[in-house]
């Protein structure tokens, strides 16, 4: 029997439905009936962190090697009848699929054959069909996207500043792994990621668009392959410690600018951040830093940064959660330093009520705002859902923020002796 | 279907308007249409970096962003790109529709009457830009340009674009050279400003949960202030065939090399054809069960990213990959087989079906877009009649192969640019 529950907004006035299926999935469903397209992603909370588990109480832990969530990503679009990228051909859909750190997603958007769509997806998910020859195949073309990273100043500016963040925690470790990690990679192993990680009770399908919640459980009903009641993981990761590993990290690539990270470590003893707390940053990082930010303008009118790449974002997950300020910059180190007295300034004297309320309501219309687009709304609803938060709440917490739960926030982010700076410099000037 | 409004607001302006309650935001924008030249590009280019920093009301960058905050998270954006031999001048500005705003202020009427204050008159000093914003936006245009070098995909599709487009303006980067914009001189600017708001055609577009009426009056009455004259034309030159394969290797410490070749089509807009060399760059490379998906990633495995680029305006195509260094030769190959094979009519019919669908599954998204509507409909700009991305859905579909097959017949390689490194991943 499926449960069905309506979470309505009246502030976004939309509404979606939550329903948690017989066969264990949860299931999130947004229909937005004037829309032409509809965008469905069924995703597992299993992403290139999950190195590392055990598959029953007190038993084993199994280490397998980094990049095996992403190559079993790549590899569950092929099954005996053929890839699933042929299937979609039939339909329209345009599919595609992605690993990040704590997930795997596979996805598709469409105009038509909404529903015909959704059986491939759910279908070739659940169909895993792994031969020595087509993991073989795949190193190639695994090892090309690695290369393409390699030489993603972006890519490795991040990397770098988790290497100097991070002691033990796997989010250090790019989602692709190495050419030499994914050369382990075997059919049995894949195997076992699957059958640990891509049980319906572990995994959720959203969907948002030009879709009838009925006919969209139909379609569930049919596909869904009862899952094994007997499921147990246990994630292991090894104790991380409070403080960074160190204050700088620099590496020099073939850049005509350089680039620059700078993150705060957090502690994460007490697992995810709430609702609220995500909120709160929100709107205190938009104080502190936005474009109508004092920092904002004292750093471009000191010519070290420009609009176009300068931002922040607040980078959190299971056991790892930083707040990460990034851009070009001429001189990254003069960067970093307006930024810590910035932050030093507000932790002093707070800030006043009208920076307060626009950063409120900056927040806030920005996510009103993303609600127009399906593709936003189901990827939201996924991350949400895997980290135990929700849509709408999300939205009427930032509109009922108050000063000082957001000042309150920097007792424990935002600290100067947890930070970090890592540097892409030019390995020769410009052309 | 996606119901558009549109009518003239004088000679050389046109305005556009989507109305839909489905969304939640509202987007208007400007688009100023000029000739792509090398002397006039980095000025023209500067100017709605410019225009969207200040405003006579807000004449502080931080003042005019505290504005927009607290009209919830409003924007204000400026963009520059090329369509064809055109260089397009963009300022845009966007927020929630009025029935989201918390203390009942209408986000949109505010947006109309800042887009035409910050366009029509902007906050000079001495009837010139001031010093400081000047300064400012010439460092970030320069930035801008290094930032392209970072990203080397896009990088090496800019080598090959320059090489390929060589003598013509599409040859011309979009904020012009690197050069150019350092010699920027303040002094040009107000000309440079006068002669796009008196002389560039311009298209304006209101979209999303937003009554058009008072933006079209704002606009209506500021380009009738300015007695416009004569509105310079834009036109593109298209190339219709290669006549030798030009051959540029160069070097760089990268872990990847990127190969990337361009085509002439021998067709462009306004032919007939574009909806069939659309669908032809779709069955080549535009989709996962494109030929160079399946062939030279799936099969050969020699890259991650393998795909087609057409450019309906120009008339060109580039097909762009990232392979080891020993494979390069191996990957261009069996890029330029598998352009023998479409050339050969060897491709079935559910291929070109997929393609079909495919193609037609972008348009029919575009509509659930403020951005897809806006860039649809300006790509649109050069069109008689104007056709919603519906309609475009529908002319796909009739395309046959045969018409496939003989654009193919006509594509010619003209430019092969491989960007190699050492092969060593770097320290």
């Amino acid at each position: 029997m499926n449960r069905i529950r309506e979470i309505k907004s009246e502030r976004a006035g939309d509404a979606y439905y939550e329903v948690r299926h017989s066969s264990g999935l949860k299931i999130l469903i947004y229909p937005k009936p004037k829309n032409s397209s509809s965008y469905a992603i069924f995703g597992t909370k299993y992403g290139s962190i999950d190195n590392c588990f055990r598959t029953s109480p007190g038993g084993e832990p199994q280490k397998v090697p980094n990049g095996i969530a992403h190559y079993l990503e790549h590899k569950l679009f092929e099954s005996a009848e053929g890839d699933a990228f042929a299937r979609f051909a039939k339909t329209g859909a345009s599919a595609n699929a992605y690993t990040s750190f704590d997930m795997t997603c596979f996805l598709f958007s469409c105009t038509a054959n909404v529903y015909q769509s959704l059986e491939i997806l759910l279908d070739f998910v659940q169909s895993p069909y792994f031969t020595e020859q087509t993991v073989q195949k795949e190193q190639g073309i695994i090892g090309q996207e690695i290369r393409m990273y390699d030489d993603d100043p972006q890519w490795r500016v991040l990397f770098n500043l988790l290497g100097a963040l991070y002691h033990t925690h796997p989010v250090k470790i790019d989602i692709a792994g190495t050419t030499d990690s994914i050369a382990k990679i075997t059919p049995e192993l894949l195997y076992r990621c699957y059958r640990t990680f891509y049980n319906l009770n572990n995994m959720v399908l959203c969907i948002a668009g030009n879709v009838e919640p009925d006919r969209v459980l139909q379609v569930c009903d049919k596909m869904l392959k009862p899952a094994d009641p007997s499921y147990h993981v246990e994630r292991i990761f090894e104790p991380e410690p409070e403080h960074i590993v160190k204050a700088r990290a620099e590496q020099k690539m073939a850049v005509a600018v350089p680039l620059f990270e700078l993150g705060f470590k957090e502690s994460c003893a007490s697992g995810r951040a709430t609702t609220q707390q995500i909120a709160e940053t929100d709107i205190l990082l938009e104080a502190l830093a936005s474009d109508a930010s004092p920092l904002f303008r004292r750093l471009l009118d000191a010519g070290l940064i420009n609009e176009a790449s300068f931002g922040h974002e607040y980078f959190e997950g299971p056991g790892f959660a930083s707040v990460i300020f990034s851009g070009e910059s001429r001189d990254p180190e003069a960067a970093a330093d307006e930024i810590k007295k910035a932050i030093a300034s507000v932790r002093a004297e707070g800030f006043d009520r009208d920076t307060f309320e626009r950063a409120k309501r900056a927040v806030y219309g920005r996510n009103i705002a993303a609600l127009n687009n399906v593709g936003c709304i189901a990827n939201s609803l996924v991350a949400l859902e895997f980290a135990g938060r929700e849509l709408f709440s999300y939205i009427d917490a930032v509109a009922q923020a108050s000063v000082d739960d957001v000042l309150g926030r920097l007792e424990v982010q935002l600290r100067p002796q947890y930070s970090s700076l890592s540097v892409i410099r030019p390995k020769q000037p410009a052309p | 279907m996606t119901g558009i409004e549109q009518r003239s607001v004088c000679d050389g302006v046109n305005f556009r308007s989507v109305r839909d309650s489905r969304f939640k935001t509202v987007r208007m924008s400007i688009h100023f249409l000029l000739p792509l030249e090398k002397q006039s590009a980095p000025s023209n280019a500067i100017l709605p970096f410019l225009l969207t920093r200040a405003s006579r009301k807000y004449p502080d960058l931080t003042q005019l962003n505290r504005h927009l905050a607290g009209l919830y998270g409003a924007q204000l954006d400026a963009d520059v790109q090329k369509m064809g031999d055109v260089q397009v001048l963009s300022v845009s500005a966007s927020g929630i529709a009025d029935r989201y705003s918390l203390h009942g202020e209408s986000v949109s009427a505010e947006l109309s009457r800042l887009l035409c204050s910050i366009v029509f008159d902007p906050p000079f000093e001495e009837g010139m830009f001031p010093r400081a914003g000047f300064e400012q936006e010439k460092r970030q245009m320069l930035e801008q340009i290094d930032s392209e070098f970072n990203d080397k995909r896009l990088y090496a599709m800019r080598r090959c674009e320059e090489i390929l487009c060589d003598g013509e303006p599409y040859g011309i980067g979009r904020f012009g050279s690197r050069e150019d914009v350092r010699a920027l001189k303040r002094e040009s600017l107000t000309q440079a400003w006068n002669r796009m708001i008196h002389h560039a055609r311009a298209e304006i577009m209101v979209l999303g949960d937003c009554d058009p009426e008072p933006v079209y009056s704002d606009f209506f009455a500021a380009f009738h202030n300015l007695g416009r004259t004569e509105t310079v034309p834009c036109e593109t030159r298209t190339v219709r065939s290669a006549q030798k394969v030009r051959d540029v290797s160069e070097t760089m410490d990268v872990a990847q090399c990127k190969l990337v070749l361009g085509f002439r089509t021998g067709c462009a807009e306004p032919d007939e054809a574009v909806p069939a060399c659309k669908l032809f760059s779709a069955l080549y490379g535009g989709t996962p069960s494109s030929k160079l998906f399946l062939n030279v990633r799936e099969k050969l495995s020699l890259c991650y990213y393998c795909g087609s680029l057409y450019h309906p305006l120009k008339g060109i195509l580039f097909v762009q990959s990232g392979v080891e260094r020993r494979n390069i030769d191996r990957a261009k190959d069996e890029i330029l087989r598998q352009l023998e094979e479409i050339k050969k009519g060897n491709f079935t019919p559910s291929e070109l079906e997929a393609a079909k669908l495919s193609l037609c599954n972008s348009y029919r998204t575009l509509s659930d877009s403020l951005d897809g509507l806006e860039a649809w409909y300006l790509s649109q700009t050069f069109s008689h009649p104007v056709r919603p991305p519906e309609e475009e859905a529908a002319l796909v579909q009739t395309v046959t192969g045969d018409e496939v097959r003989k654009i193919a017949g006509g594509v010619t390689l003209d430019t092969v640019y491989r960007l190699t490194g050492s092969g060593v991943k770097p320290q």
